[in-house]
């Protein structure tokens, strides 16, 4: 048993907190849940007075919802394969091999992660159309590794750094290959960082707007937050279906975290402290 | 004629070995790094000393007219100057949230665990949902959370239209933004804050050090290096944010919250001058790095312990 110390003033800022980060959340939740009338009510009751899920069934059928919903989920699985990939292999090589430049390429490499899109997306739009790729979700898959691959590997760090050393020097005395230590032990070891890239890759690419918004052109092409960006910009906003579309698009995102939230957070942060 | 010693391949010797691997792990990294972020810059370069409006037209090359339009643009210097408020201002509310969460969330209490995970959750949800969700909250119209109580309360009659005026319109995208980005901050905080060893504290405390002179002669020093990566990669972040922006204002009312990554955007993909918003990004990008060479000099800590 853990002794609670805590003071006043501990306690008063995480409740703050809790309804700083939290409260937001609950009212859209709880709106997406509203009858029409009840949603933009003045004054709306904390509790829904009766639950309805007209919203979601007219997200579903009367929307393009689905077929963002398709899109985004493409992208965002073909952003994460090759993110995990790249990364887990960029991550073996700069932690775990030595070769001359590596504390500047690395360095180079995380600088990836903060290097502003903006700067980028004009001349990306123009590379795209010479490579025909405009209005294809490839192009979205190949951005959106640029921005997840870095952090991973940063975030890959933290779990390499478990594995003794030992254990790859035991593998190559037997014969293994730098690539079979990989895959065989180094991965497998680390399978929750592993499963932590995965997911940084699949929220970065779920979360992607910017670039979505210029490189694809067609409606059904389009992914889940242009497509929802799409609605706000009406003229009449449905604030129904749009708190229904937003619970819907979080969903995954918190079913995720959930899983996997722990080795995630630590990832994070172990290259930030060393 | 091979002798059967020619015919061997050439022997590397262990270090050389380990670092042509090591090459080899990182190439496709480094190979996507290149080919969606140097070679558009380079382009970039290119298109910037053009005159191309809608891509895919063909122009003509006019020298560094772009540039020159661009710096003597007052517009572009305005957009300057507001990415600087916004970086401050973000900074400084960051920094006090982050702090706070971080610092109360060091302690142990009853779910400790799940609220150091969970605090991360503005951060991953998409951007689209933040903006619905404070466009809702901040709704005048009905349906609102803050108008209501604000009204309640007795503060407002008839409600504060908070995109209204471009000064409560960018304080509100300040906010917004913090509440989404300060539980990165706070994570990366909390870790550096629990590896300081508790001993230093238990020590201070018997030789009679206030909580705050704790906090001022341990806690930040040892924080140093954290807050040096978290200033540098958090000035950049912030400085890059684009769709919180554009999705709730568009840079308005009348380019109020225009910072320089919504004015790129704009120039290029609503006034169709591609050449000008190049010239804008390689400007933009040569700042940024003078900035962070400066913030490297300056603020880069000495081998801390």
């Amino acid at each position: 048993m853990t002794r609670w110390r805590g003071s006043a003033a501990q306690v008063i800022v995480l409740g703050l907190l809790a309804i700083f980060v939290l409260l937001p959340f609950y009212w859209v939740v709880a709106g997406s849940f509203r009858t029409p009338e009840e949603v933009i009510a003045r004054a709306a009751p904390w509790f829904p007075r009766s639950l309805t899920l007209e919203h979601y069934g007219n997200l579903l059928r009367q929307s393009p919802f689905p077929t963002y919903l398709l899109n985004s989920l493409i992208v965002a699985f073909g952003t994460m394969a090759f993110t995990v990939v790249v990364s887990t292999l960029a991550a073996y090589g700069f932690y775990r091999l030595r070769f001359p430049g590596r504390e500047w390429l690395l360095n180079a490499t995380l600088l990836a992660y903060a290097f502003p899109g903006v700067l980028l997306i004009v001349p990306m739009y123009g590379m795209m159309s010479t490579l025909g790729l405009i209005d294809s979700l490839m192009s979205l898959i190949v951005i959106n590794v640029t921005f997840a691959a870095p952090f991973a590997v940063w975030m890959m760090k933290a779990f390499f750094q478990t594995i003794p050393l030992e254990l790859e020097e035991a593998a190559i005395l037997d014969g293994a290959s730098r690539f079979q230590v990989l895959t065989r032990i180094m991965l497998p070891l680390t399978a929750p960082g592993v499963a932590s890239i995965a997911i940084f890759a699949f929220v970065m690419s779920w979360t992607e707007y910017m670039f979505a918004s210029i490189l694809i052109l067609s409606d059904d092409q389009r992914t889940l937050p242009v497509g929802l960006a799409g609605i706000i910009g009406q003229y009449q906003i449905d604030w129904g279906l749009l708190l229904a579309g937003a619970t819907l698009i979080t969903l995954p995102v918190v079913i995720l975290f959930a899983m996997i939230g722990r080795y995630f957070v630590e990832g994070m942060t172990a290259g930030a402290v060393k | 004629m091979a002798t059967p010693t020619d015919r061997q391949p050439p022997r590397l010797d262990r270090r050389q070995r380990e670092a042509l691997l090591g090459f080899l792990f990182i190439t496709p990294l480094l190979l996507w790094l290149v080919a969606t972020i140097v070679w558009p810059l380079i382009a970039s370069i290119h298109l910037s000393l053009q005159d191309v409006r809608i891509i895919g037209t063909t122009s003509e090359f006019i020298g560094l007219d772009n540039y020159g339009r661009v710096l003597g643009d007052d517009r572009f210097w305005g957009a300057v100057g507001r990415s600087g408020i916004w970086i401050v201002g973000n900074a400084i509310l960051q920094t006090l949230l982050a702090f706070s969460a971080a610092l109360a969330l060091k302690r142990r209490f009853p779910g400790v665990r799940v609220a150091r995970t969970w605090i991360i959750l503005s951060w991953i949800v998409p951007t689209v949902v933040a903006v619905v969700i404070w466009r809702f909250l901040l709704n005048a119209s009905g349906g609102g959370l803050i108008n209501p109580l604000l009204i309640t309360l007795g503060l407002t009659e008839s409600g504060v239209g908070f995109f209204g005026s471009g000064e409560t319109a960018f304080a509100t995208l300040v906010v917004i933004n913090s509440w989404r980005w300060f539980p990165f901050i706070t994570v990366i905080l909390l870790a550096a804050l629990l590896r300081v060893p508790s001993d230093l504290y238990e020590a201070a405390s018997i030789d009679g050090a206030s909580a705050a002179a704790q906090f001022r002669y341990i806690t930040l020093p040892l924080l140093q290096p954290t807050l040096f990566v978290v200033g540098l990669i958090g000035t950049l972040l912030s400085f890059n944010v684009f769709d919180v922006i554009w999705l709730l204002t568009a840079g308005g009312p009348s380019s109020d919250t225009t910072t320089v990554p919504v004015m790129i955007y704009e120039t290029a993909f609503k006034q169709f001058r591609l050449s000008q918003a190049a010239a804008m990004s390689v400007i933009t990008a040569g700042l940024l790095v003078a900035f962070a060479a400066f913030f490297v000099k300056v603020a880069k800590p000495k081998e801390a312990f």
